[in-house]
Order: structure tokens, then C-alpha cells, then sequence
């Protein structure tokens, strides 16, 4: 009954999770075009998908931490302790979507591919903190559900910012793309 | 105040650094396969797809390995039979995962009018057999990185994650590609 109770408990969500990662490929369906149009972008996708995932399910868990160290709850949730979080998590993006720009740009001229370097960065750091900023605003308000209702935010953050993460990065790199191409 | 924004970014930075520099050369493989990729969107869209389903299950049983080693009803050891039961159960999970999600995704791009290319039948085995071997490596990658850590006195629970994701994207780039490759869809 063991195998049971684990195949029910959590092949919806990782099924839900896969229909999530569908929206999110079907982002990439749409931006075709983009990628032969700005050559190199589609380097920075596995990036920075990863880097939204890794830093706010690491946000996220923190937060479930503090929650359980009785430092944040419901009523006394916008305090100094959240806000460093938040500051962190942003600076964060911040610097590492400048990584992953210049590592994009680096290595596709070791493999032929000449990108324009300044196209390629502005586009990683507006998606990285546009999606940074609105990941950490959604964290905030499921945390806040969570606390309200008194479930475990460890259960719940993980595979919801997950899921979330995949789309709104996905729509947030073909949007940034989109006005770098417009712009520049 | 327990937390401070410096030590935040300190601290994350080195296991990010590292995890980008291996995401950008799956990024690199995306690159080398472009053309094909962009003849055969129905790939494309499957991609995020497989290294959700391998990140999710991996994370699922780490957490399971961890929570049994913390507990106390696991023991590091490569015969221990709890083990065995949530490995064999994951590795099942992610092959009906990947039946289901492959047939949504033909659905989709079907009735997206997008140019699809190949039948039902050879796309679903071939995300099945690249899912399968991904499930599989990630799957031992999750089992080693849980005892290892916990072995050495880190908590599974931090370690697991990050580097079963990290070895999902890679990994599952590099099996689609191989597969597509055997079966000479001519990518």
C-alpha cells in the first residue's frame, strides 16, 4: 500500500507540472521566428529557466523555514526579515542573468555563432528581473494563502513556483526578446 | 535578524555559477540542433516538458530518500529494499507521465495547425525511450546524491534538487537528440 498512497499523492501534481512545462514549450513553439531572427538566444532557455526554478524554490523554502522558526506568519509578514529575503533573491537575477548573458555570448562565438553581444545580455536581464520580480510577488502572495489557511508551505511552494516559474519565465524571455528586437 | 541580503547572494552564487555554466551547454546542444529543432517544433515544445518531468520525480524522490534517511527507515546501502520500491515506483511514474504528456502534446500541436512531421506513434516512443533512459539516470543520480550528502553530514533536502534538475536538462537534451538520431527523423 506504500507504492499506493505515493503514486496518488504525487503523480497529479507531477502530471499537472508536465501540462504546466507544455505552456511553457509551447512559448518556444511560438518564438521561431526569434530564434532564427537573434541568433544565439536560444542558448540562454535552459539557463534561465534553471536560474528562476533554483532561486525561487530556495526563496521559497526559506521562507517556509522562516515560517517554522515563528520569524514570519500571516499577521507579521512584510517585516525586515522578508525584505532582505526579496532584496537577495533580486540581486541574485540580477548578477546571474549578467552570467548567463555573457557565458551565451562566449561560447557561441567558440561554436561559429556570432550573436550581438549587447542584444543577447539586455534581453537575459530584462526577462531574468521581470521574472524575478514577478515570481517574488507571487512567492509572497502563496505564502500568504498558505500561512492563512495553516498548511505546511513546505508541501505547497516547491511544484506551484515550479510550474509558474517555467510559464511566466518563458513568456517573460519572448517578451523581453521581442523589445529588445523592437528597440534595438 | 537571521537573514541579510549579502549573505544571500554570497551563498548562492557559487552553486548558481555552476549550474549555469553546465545549463548553457545544454543551451549550446539547443544551438547546434536549431535547424532541426525549428523543422520539427513538436520538439521544441517537448523539451521544457521532459526536463520538468525528470526534475519533478527526481526532486519527489530525494525528498521521499531523505525524509527516510533522516527518520531512520532507510540505510545507505545500494541493497536496501525501501530504496528499491521508491526507485522502481518513480522509474513507473515517469513512463506513464511521459505517455500521457507525449499524447497531449501531439494533440496540441496538431490542433495548433503547427507543422508536425511525424506520426503519433513514432513520437510517442520516441519521447517514451527518451524518457525512460532520463528517468533511469536521473532517478540513480537522485539516489546517490541523497546518500552521499547525507553520508557526509549535509541535509539531502538542500543538495538533491539542484542537481538532479541540473542533470534532468542536460541529460534529457542529450537522450532526445540521440534517440531522434536513431530512429533518423533527421534532426
Amino acid at each position: 500500500m506504500y507504492a499506493k498512497e505515493m503514486v496518488k499523492q504525487s503523480l497529479p501534481l507531477i502530471v499537472f507540472c508536465g501540462l504546466g512545462a507544455i505552456v511553457a514549450g509551447s512559448t518556444l513553439g511560438v518564438m521561431t521566428d526569434l530564434f532564427l531572427e537573434i541568433p544565439g538566444l536560444i542558448v540562454v532557455i535552459p539557463a534561465i529557466i534553471a536560474l528562476r526554478g533554483n532561486i525561487s524554490t530556495a526563496f521559497g523554502s526559506r521562507l517556509g523555514s522562516a515560517y517554522h522558526l515563528g520569524i514570519i506568519d500571516a499577521d507579521n509578514l512584510w517585516n525586515e526579515e522578508l525584505k532582505q529575503n526579496v532584496i537577495g533573491s533580486l540581486m541574485l537575477s540580477f548578477f546571474v542573468s549578467i552570467i548567463i548573458g555573457v557565458l551565451a555570448y562566449v561560447t557561441s562565438i567558440l561554436m561559429n555563432v556570432y550573436p550581438n553581444p549587447i542584444k543577447i545580455i539586455s534581453i537575459v536581464l530584462i526577462a531574468g528581473i521581470i521574472s524575478g520580480v514577478i515570481l517574488t510577488i507571487l512567492t509572497i502572495s502563496i505564502i500568504y494563502l498558505v500561512f492563512k489557511r495553516g498548511y505546511d508551505p513546505d508541501n505547497i511552494t516547491g511544484p506551484a513556483l515550479a510550474t509558474f516559474g517555467d510559464i511566466i519565465t518563458m513568456l517573460c524571455i519572448f517578451g523581453s526578446a521581442v523589445l529588445v528586437e523592437v528597440i534595438l | 535578524m537571521i537573514y541579510s541580503w549579502k549573505k544571500i547572494v554570497k551563498h548562492g552564487i557559487p552553486l548558481l555559477t555552476l549550474t549555469i555554466f553546465i545549463e548553457i551547454f545544454a543551451g549550446q546542444l539547443l544551438l547546434y540542433k536549431q535547424d532541426g529543432l525549428l523543422w520539427f517544433p513538436i520538439f521544441l515544445i517537448s523539451i521544457p516538458v521532459i526536463n520538468s518531468v525528470s526534475g519533478n520525480i527526481g526532486s519527489v524522490l530525494g525528498a521521499r530518500l531523505a525524509s527516510g534517511l533522516h527518520v531512520g527507515y532507510i540505510s545507505i546501502s545500494m541493497k536496501d529494499k525501501k530504496m528499491h520500491d521508491n526507485l522502481i515506483i518513480s522509474i513507473l511514474m515517469g513512463v506513464v507521465t511521459y505517455a500521457i504528456l507525449a499524447i497531449v502534446i501531439y494533440c496540441i500541436a496538431l490542433f495548433s495547425n503547427l507543422r508536425v512531421g511525424i506520426g503519433l506513434f513514432e513520437f510517442i516512443t520516441i519521447l517514451l525511450s527518451a524518457g525512460f533512459l532520463l528517468i533511469c539516470i536521473v532517478s540513480l543520480a537522485s539516489v546517490l546524491t541523497a546518500f552521499l550528502s547525507f553520508k557526509r553530514g549535509l541535509d539531502p533536502d538542500d543538495m538533491v534538487a539542484p542537481v538532479v534538475t541540473t542533470i534532468g536538462d542536460v541529460m534529457g537534451i542529450v537522450f532526445l537528440f540521440s534517440i531522434i538520431n536513431v530512429f533518423g527523423v533527421g534532426i
